[in-house]
């Protein structure tokens, strides 16, 4: 009987029974539906997270959608998509705040509108959005020992780095940011102050030609150090391009006499000279790779000669390269800055702070036009000075009588100003105007603070500045000794032939890069 | 009743927030050789962008228009034909088209065949090769959000307005409406293309040029076989009843499974 039963289940009679039986009600089955189908919530996915404004039932308009575009070809922001949380935060600051997002109509042309001011970057709760990196470019320059290395900082990064640290907010920490860029193998070390004090040379000496009428350029003059606004007058008001200051920023200035001034003068062979800047900025990325931003090259007639500025790094990288080299920013030594371009005046370091070039510029304009030292009372312009976003001073000075003057932070509001002033309203003589609410002080580059934007930090920063500049030997950009002495030994007078070709320039108008907005009430898309 | 979604080409401004979207909502895996790829990148591979833990991509065409180069962002996901192939191809009932709109895949009665790829006329479906039990991966127009009367993910963060979700009979009149308005290609794309589609999409710029599969038929395409593949069942039973009976026969007197 046992063997009887092996038999039985033989191969072939199993798959006789299985291929018979069982298959010919399984397809009959199936064939005729029995089985449950599919429902929406077997379906794969959809479990996942959104944040709560846009989890609304329907298709409500919720205040806040998505996020900014950015290009992947953008040279001073990227994003990191896997961070991202579509909080909105971006829209809401390039649109409002900058007023930049959303301000042309659709279709775009070619490419995304972006002033590369970096606001997003300090708004962006994620961390998503941040500064192209450009570390590694600077380690490799500092690896080749046949490069000399030249780095200047901004005004505003020695209140901003320490932060990156755990110091508090608007610690002061110029010395140590000194030592730790020689520790890091760099060359020489200039202070953009410098050149912050010879843009007030220049640009005084401009504003006091167009106001006498020897430069036939309309008034008011407006300022044209920060990157982010020079772009935003390219892409909206291109009409009034001929108001901007033809002055380079600081950075570009110093860019170009590195690779002159200071070639000459130490005799290094301006090829081999890779300067670099440490900005509290991240639009500096772009302007330093502006085609026009390439003086030493065309002065020196050189084509070898790279861009005046080779890498802008934020004050974000830097903190980065000194914690990558680990050094111990803490308690490095307060050192001084190399000589020929290292010395500013405390009208230089306010250039850090919305107000700041215009109390420099107001300070040394008294001096050019009345040949006398500026009164203390110009050593602190109350009126220039904290976070309104437009804010007005008339400065008495002798022979000219009652100058007045603008300042304004925060694109959104420039944009109100600058319609005011295309009605023809504008009874302003000089505008200080600067991208980032606040100014360099809270850039796209300075490091995030712990806390959202907020004028409290704004104002910390700004305070250090000033205490800054209330404790300088030197207060007026035309006392500093290194500015007499370029102006004996290289560049003649302000806006001579020389001092045109390699710190001034020219602008271009971006209108045709963007449809513009036909109506202003409708604000959003 | 049936929920569709209205694509604005000329309104995208490419920032991809409804790709991440559909990332958040649908626990989609981050890759990163595809996180690095530029819209740029995407509009030239063969696949659109469109993988298994990518339902959703953004390409970006540079095209000339009255003279003009000009730079056009496509999203590109499954369209939800209104009669769709892959519902019909699916013998294992994985596929379904709901009555609001989506078309939906159960993993759990997937038998791997892959009919439904074959039969996708726009080439939108993702198998896991990868995966040691696999499944076809695409778009579910967020059934589960659609189903709770909410929008799907992708359309709740776009910031331009370029997709707007709502009912397919509105959004086709809408689209209508801005064609006429804005000078737009005078053909809604997923009007009447394989039979109509849950997505629309309008735009001022040729669809040829953009990688849309124009020449697509506008029959549903399940009609092509609806015919002959109705009797299948009829034919399979009776077939096998005809068998059996033969079986039978053949077999009378001899012992079972002898």
């Amino acid at each position: 009987m046992a063997s009887k039963a092996v038999k039985n289940l033989s191969r072939r009679s199993f798959l006789k029974f299985v291929g018979g039986t069982a298959g010919l009600v399984g397809i009959s089955l199936n064939l005729t539906g029995c089985g449950d189908p599919a429902t929406a919530d077997e379906a794969i996915g959809g479990n996942g997270w959104m944040p709560t404004q846009y989890n609304a039932p329907g298709n409500w308009p919720t205040n806040v959608r998505g996020r900014v575009p950015i290009d992947p070809a953008n040279p001073a922001i990227v994003r990191d998509d896997q961070k991202c949380i579509l909080c909105g935060q971006c829209i809401e600051v390039c649109e409002r705040i900058q007023s930049v997002f959303g301000n042309y109509e659709l279709p775009i042309k070619k490419d995304f509108v972006c002033v590369n001011c970096g606001q997003c970057i300090q708004w962006c709760p994620s961390g998503a959005i941040s500064e192209r990196d450009d570390v590694n470019k600077v380690f490799k320059a500092l690896a080749d020992p046949n490069v000399t290395v030249v780095v200047q900082t901004a005004p505003a990064t020695r209140i901003g780095l320490g932060e990156e640290f755990g110091m508090p907010v608007g610690t002061n920490v110029q010395g140590k940011q000194v030592a730790a860029l020689r520790k890091l193998g760099f060359d020489v070390v200039f202070d953009t102050n410098f050149t912050a004090d010879l843009t007030i040379m220049e640009e005084g000496t401009e504003l006091v030609k167009r106001v006498t009428g020897e430069l036939h350029h309309p008034i008011p003059q407006m300022t044209s150090c920060c990157p982010g606004w020079v772009k935003f007058v390219e892409y909206f008001y291109p009409e009034l391009i001929p108001n901007l200051s033809s002055a380079k920023s600081p950075q570009q200035m110093e860019g170009a006499l590195i690779k002159t001034y200071f070639a000459e003068k130490k005799e290094v062979d301006p090829k081999k000279i890779f300067s670099v800047s440490i900005m509290p900025c991240t639009a500096k990325k772009f302007e330093c790779q502006r085609p026009e931003m390439n003086s030493a090259s065309k002065e020196l007639n050189d084509s070898n000669v790279s861009p005046d500025v080779d890498v802008v790094l934020t004050t974000r990288e830097l903190a980065r390269m000194i914690k990558r080299a680990g050094i111990d920013f803490a308690s490095l030594p307060e050192e001084e800055y190399d000589k020929l371009m290292g010395t500013g005046t405390g009208a230089g370091v306010i250039f850090g702070t919305t107000g700041g070039v215009m109390e420099a510029a107001v300070r040394s304009a008294y001096f050019l036009i009345t040949g006398q030292q500026p009164p203390a009372a110009l050593w602190n312009l109350t009126p220039v000075r904290g976070m309104q976003g437009v804010k007005e001073a008339a400065v008495n000075i002798p022979g000219v009588g009652d100058v007045k003057v603008a300042v304004i932070s925060g694109l959104a509001n420039a944009r109100k100003v600058m319609d005011q002033m295309k009605a023809g309203n504008a009874p302003w003589a000089f505008m200080e105007i600067m991208a980032c609410p606040g100014g360099c002080e809270y850039g796209g580059g300075q490091p995030r603070a712990s806390s959202p934007p907020s004028d409290e930090d704004r104002n910390r920063r700004a305070a250090s500045l000033y205490n800054i500049d209330a404790k300088a030997k030197l207060r007026n950009s035309h006392d500093n000794p290194e500015i007499k002495q370029i102006y004996a030994d290289f560049l003649t007078a302000p806006m001579s032939e020389k001092a045109e070709e390699l710190l001034h320039t020219h602008y271009v108008s971006r209108a045709d890069d963007f449809i513009p907005k036909k109506s202003e009430d409708k604000k959003i898309f | 009743m049936a929920k569709g979604v209205l694509v604005d080409i000329p309104k995208c401004i490419g920032c991809e927030s409804c790709s991440v979207a559909c990332k958040l909502w649908n626990e989609l895996e981050w890759d990163e050789q595809e996180k690095c790829k530029t819209a740029e990148d995407r509009a030239k591979e063969p696949n659109n962008g469109l993988w298994p833990e990518e339902w959703t991509s953004i390409n970006r065409f540079d095209l000339e228009k009255d003279g003009e180069s000009v730079a056009r962002y496509v999203k590109t996901q499954c369209m939800h034909c209104e009669d769709p192939a892959c519902v019909s191809s699916c013998f294992s009932k994985a596929f379904q088209k709901l009555p609001e709109g989506p078309v939906i895949y159960d993993q759990s009665l997937c038998v791997g065949c892959r009919y439904c790829m074959m039969a996708c006329p726009f080439d939108v479906l993702r198998y896991e090769w990868k995966k040691a039990i696999p499944g076809v991966r695409k778009c579910q127009m967020c059934a589960t959000r659609v189903a709770n009367n909410q929008e799907t993910a992708c359309t709740s963060v776009c910031p331009t307005g370029a997709i707007t979700f709502g009912e397919r009979e509105e959004l086709l009149a809408e689209a209508k409406k801005r064609i006429k308005e804005n000078g737009y290609v005078d053909r809604v794309f997923g009007e009447k293309e394989a039979g109509g589609t849950s997505w629309l999409y309008i735009s001022d710029t040729p669809f040829e040029k953009m990688r849309f599969r124009t020449d697509v038929t506008t029959q549903p395409l399940p009609s092509y076989t609806e015919g002959y593949m109705k009797a299948t069942p009829f034919v399979g039973v009776g077939w096998a009843a005809i068998l059996a009976g033969l079986y039978v026969y053949n077999n009378k007197g001899k012992e079972p499974l002898d």
